[in-house]
């Protein structure tokens, strides 16, 4: 016993050496296509990592914008995006032969007629059919199917049927169906009003068609397994290597696959940009779209060509509860006058804060100072972008300037307005009497600076405020549910039209943060609209949220004047920040990195990255 | 042999007892803690929430949840569907994860411990000389530097600088790296703990006589010192366990390695109940069993540790 022990213990040492090699030899891989044959052309192969894991690649379930680019390679809409010969996106008709006109009906409602072209096949070689963008379309929709996006399909008529509920929540018409009709090639869609962002919905990942059979042969578990995940785009999934890797193969089946240049692109899935990163620089990935924050400024100088810096329809804010009252102790305003007083001094806070200098010293990501809530990026019916019309200034965009050299004068006109309300000590330049404030955030450093710089920017004034970091669920349920005084938040559109970053502050909205028309908000009448010079015999004065904004809303989304509802939107976020509740940091950005040797990609404005036109020189 | 099955049998119903007191308290814990696996940055609309609960009977009172759930996992041994990642049970995850994170925790721990032994060894043997000094002053640093410091400095050394090795951890040779950073820690310390308690069994009467009896030095080493030596060892042996399956969370992460340790933090950031719940179990059942082996082969080494205490 006693020797045995001790031999094992000998052998076993020896061993442990050897194990180190053996046992971490990973997965080799004997066909690198790159060295792969002298006389036919080189197949291309493409390694990206664009995150981790997917929650999801079913087009229909997917929210992430990574889960969005993964399904825009595999599956093909009615309409896709491709990039101009001058390197901007247009729409072009992709599986539809030609991008229809609308036929507007009596009711206002909107018919297009879609035409098929010919021969559409799925990867498994089978016919593709306008029904399978019925089934689709519905199978999104449908509640049942308890899809994050499902709302995206609430401009077709029948959405809202099929998502009514009663007040146990039970669906009142379970058996409802999107408006959408199949012959044959054509697919008959009727939309409840005329909107000018359908066309891009229409590229939208969660418009994709799935194909019935399997998705009902396995409701679960159809689009994690490569065998089962049929599509109909440039690319099939051949292998998913789960927290590793995710392989797309050239989709023989797709009807322009003569046109897709990529052969092979191998997903990598991190979840960390300083691995990403690592990767990246000693050139076993080829692109990445995480960057580790620290590191941005110096690479930014180190890889000139391969780093870019792309807008994004997003806006990074910070926003106030408009139940919690900022108003010194002792402070006696009522009703309308105390709801206008904290208007203001919410407007004043935000104008303390140096936009400029959180760009450049702090997220160094290359993002815009914002000085409205309706991110850059966003355009109008003539193609001008809309937050350089918002406001009323004729000297800034937005409702005030960023500009460096306004700073100051800013700062002074906030001082002016907080002395109304607060006592102000001249000798120290300090407010006395403002009362501490809390601010929330979600754990992360970047967001943990920008809480310090704005802490630090207020206590210049005499201003407390105390930072709370919480954890990211946490997070989300203390700021949904309105537990809290001013907290970080952030939003990306998910289609161009400023209506997806306006809609959210109706009242019902489930990303209502600021708490608007809730609670005690609900009976504050002190907000006016005056819509007569647009043409609308609308007149409020003093109203409540639902009276005012709400409503404006609801016109927004019936109205089928695209000139007018631009107009309308523009009444909606002065009405908005003129509560400055809304307090914008900066229009946010994409970066990412890509070698110099690939070309051929390209990204759009919502975050997705296109590969299927790419090479790689050797 | 009769008393150390009674042993086992008794050491294995306690830990039964255990993982049920575990379970029910994650689980209540779980559900208590503020948000829910559905809430998203984007709100969902009322009628898919609903939707989602009814699907994974999150709309049934906790009571009935958790006692189907202990059904689930008696019965069938059902860890039910990753709340997550939609179309992937629980238990798929695990095992897809376990397999890889068991082959770097294990190398990692067989290379610590013997690794560890023979530096030690070395160490006592060469006392105070330039070898031991060398190997003393190693190791106090890798004991004090935790392992996302290690870690992060061989990424940059040998994956960018030197590019020996690649930086994802799932590629051929990958986890060499993570495997190195994971056991330095753990090797460094029983390198010291073997090398005190060593120096100590070699001054005692019966390596004297060994050595009086012509026992040359390797043989006076291996056949002789090092299996008292390696006693405490075998004690450190359940905490390097512990280490090894905390460590690997930042390791795997760090090299992207595919592995069960990122599933303990992102489980529970996500509030994927049914993933904290498989993770919890296996993380209890994994020490539970780890334990009781250590206390079995500590038994084995050393005769006078008697069963019955």
């Amino acid at each position: 016993m006693k020797k045995a022990v001790s031999i094992l213990l000998a052998v076993l040492m020896a061993l442990s050496c050897v194990l180190v090699l053996t046992a971490c030899d990973g997965n080799n891989d004997p066909t690198d296509p790159a060295t792969n044959g002298d006389a036919t052309p080189v197949a291309q192969s493409l390694a990206v990592c664009l995150a981790s894991e997917p929650d999801t690649i079913d087009p229909a379930l997917n929210s992430a914008v990574d889960g969005a680019t993964l399904v825009i390679h595999a599956f093909s809409g009615l309409i896709g995006y491709q990039q101009t010969a001058d390197g901007n996106l247009e729409l072009y008709a992709e599986c539809a032969k030609e991008i229809p006109e609308g036929t507007v009906g009596e009711d206002g409602k909107v018919t297009y007629v879609f035409e098929l072209k010919d021969g559409l096949k799925w990867s498994d070689g089978s016919d593709l059919t306008a029904a399978d963008f019925v089934y689709a379309w519905n199978r999104a929709a449908s509640p049942l199917t308890a899809a994050d996006y499902g709302y995206m399909f609430d401009i077709i008529d029948g959405y809202a049927e099929m998502n009514e509920v009663d007040d146990n929540e039970e669906l009142v018409n379970p058996d409802a169906k999107l408006n959408v009709t199949a012959d044959g090639n054509k697919l008959t869609v009727v939309t409840t009003v005329e909107v000018p962002y359908f066309y891009e919905l229409l590229a939208f990942p969660t418009y994709m068609p799935v194909k019935q059979s399997v998705v009902e042969a396995n409701p679960d578990g159809w689009a994690t397994d490569p065998s089962t995940y049929v599509s109909n785009g440039a690319y099939t999934m051949t292998e998913w290597a789960h927290d590793s890797k995710i392989v797309y193969t050239k989709n023989e089946n797709y009807y322009n696959a003569d046109a897709v240049t990529m052969d092979t692109i191998e997903f990598y899935l991190s979840d960390d940009a300083n691995n990403m990163l690592a990767n990246f620089k000693n050139g076993d990935w080829l692109f990445i779209d995480d960057v580790p924050n620290a590191e941005m400024a110096a690479l930014e100088a180190d890889y000139e060509d391969e780093y870019f810096v792309e807008g994004q329809l997003g806006t990074y804010y910070v926003c106030f509860n408009v139940n919690k009252s900022l108003l010194p102790e002792g402070n006696t305003l009522e009703g309308a006058e105390k709801e206008a007083a904290e208007a203001e001094i919410r407007s004043a806070l935000g104008l303390l804060l140096d936009r400029n200098y959180i760009v450049e010293e702090i997220s160094q990501a290359g993002e815009v100072p914002a000085s409205s809530f309706v991110a850059m990026g966003l355009t109008e019916v003539d193609g001008s972008e809309f937050y350089k019309n918002a406001g009323s200034s004729e000297e800034y965009f937005g409702y005030y300037s960023t500009a460096k050299d306004a700073f100051e004068s800013n700062c002074a006109t906030a001082v002016e307005t907080l002395k109304k309300y607060y006592t102000y000590d001249e000798a120290t330049a300090k407010f006395t009497n403002f009362p501490t404030v809390e601010y929330i955030y979600n754990d992360n450093q970047g967001h943990q600076l920008i809480g310090e710089y704005i802490q630090q920017a207020f206590a210049a004034y005499g201003i407390t405020m105390t930072l709370t970091s919480q954890e990211w669920n946490t997070f989300l349920n203390t700021r949904k549910n309105g537990e809290y005084n001013i907290a970080r938040n952030g939003w990306l559109a998910d289609y161009n039209d400023p209506i997806s970053f306006l809609d959210m502050w109706i009242t019902s909205s489930g990303n209502n943060d600021v708490q608007f028309g809730k609670d005690a908000h609900a009976d504050l009448a002190v907000y006016s609209v005056d819509l007569t010079e647009l043409g609308i015999d609308y007149v409020v004065e003093n109203g409540t949220w639902a009276e005012t904004y709400d409503y404006i809303i609801g016109l927004v989304k019936s109205s089928t004047d695209a000139e007018l509802r631009y107009a309308l939107m523009h009444v909606a976020e002065d009405l908005l920040m003129s509560t400055g509740a809304i307090c914008p940091i900066y229009y946010y950005t994409d970066v990412f990195m890509c070698d110099d040797a690939v070309s051929g990609w390209f990204s759009s404005p919502l975050g997705y990255k296109y590969f299927m036109y790419s090479t790689v020189a050797e | 042999m009769s008393k150390m099955f009674l042993y086992v049998l008794k050491r294995v119903l306690l830990g039964l007892l255990a993982i049920f007191i575990i379970i029910t308290v994650t689980f209540f814990v779980m559900h208590a803690v503020p948000g829910g696996p559905f809430l998203s940055e984007k709100a969902v609309t009322p009628a898919v929430t609903a939707a989602l609960e009814a699907k994974y009977g999150l709309d049934k009172p906790l009571g009935e949840q958790y006692l189907t759930y202990l059904k689930d996992i008696i019965l069938h041994f059902d860890f039910g569907p990753s709340l997550k990642n939609r179309g992937r049970d629980v238990i798929d995850i695990m095992t897809d994860g376990f397999k890889v994170s068991a082959k770097l925790g294990g190398t990692a721990a067989i290379c610590a411990i013997f690794g560890g032994l023979t530096l030690g060894s070395i160490a006592a043997i060469f006392r105070n000389k330039f070898i031991d000094r060398i190997i003393m002053i190693i190791t106090t640093a890798f004991v004090a530097m935790p392992s996302f410091i290690i870690g992060t400095l061989f990424l940059m050394f040998f994956c960018v600088k030197l590019g020996w090795f690649p930086a994802n951890g799932d590629a051929a040779g990958g986890t060499i790296l993570p495997v190195i950073t994971l056991m330095l820690y753990p090797m460094s310390y029983i390198t010291r703990l073997t090398r005190s308690s060593m120096l100590d069994v070699l001054g005692q009467d019966y390596v004297r006589t060994a050595r009086a009896k012509g026992v040359g030095n390797m043989g006076v080493i291996f056949k002789h010192a090092l299996k008292n030596a390696c006693l405490p060892v075998v004690t450190y042996a359940g905490p390097m366990l512990a280490f090894i399956v905390t460590g690997s969370l930042v390791v795997e992460q760090i090299f992207a390695v595919p592995g069960i340790g990122r599933r303990f933090v992102s489980s529970i950031i996500n509030r994927d109940y049914t993933m904290i719940m498989g993770t919890t179990i296996f993380l209890a059942v994994l020490i539970i069993v780890m334990t009781l082996l250590c206390d079995i082969i500590y038994k084995l080494v050393d005769p006078r540790i008697d069963f019955d205490k």
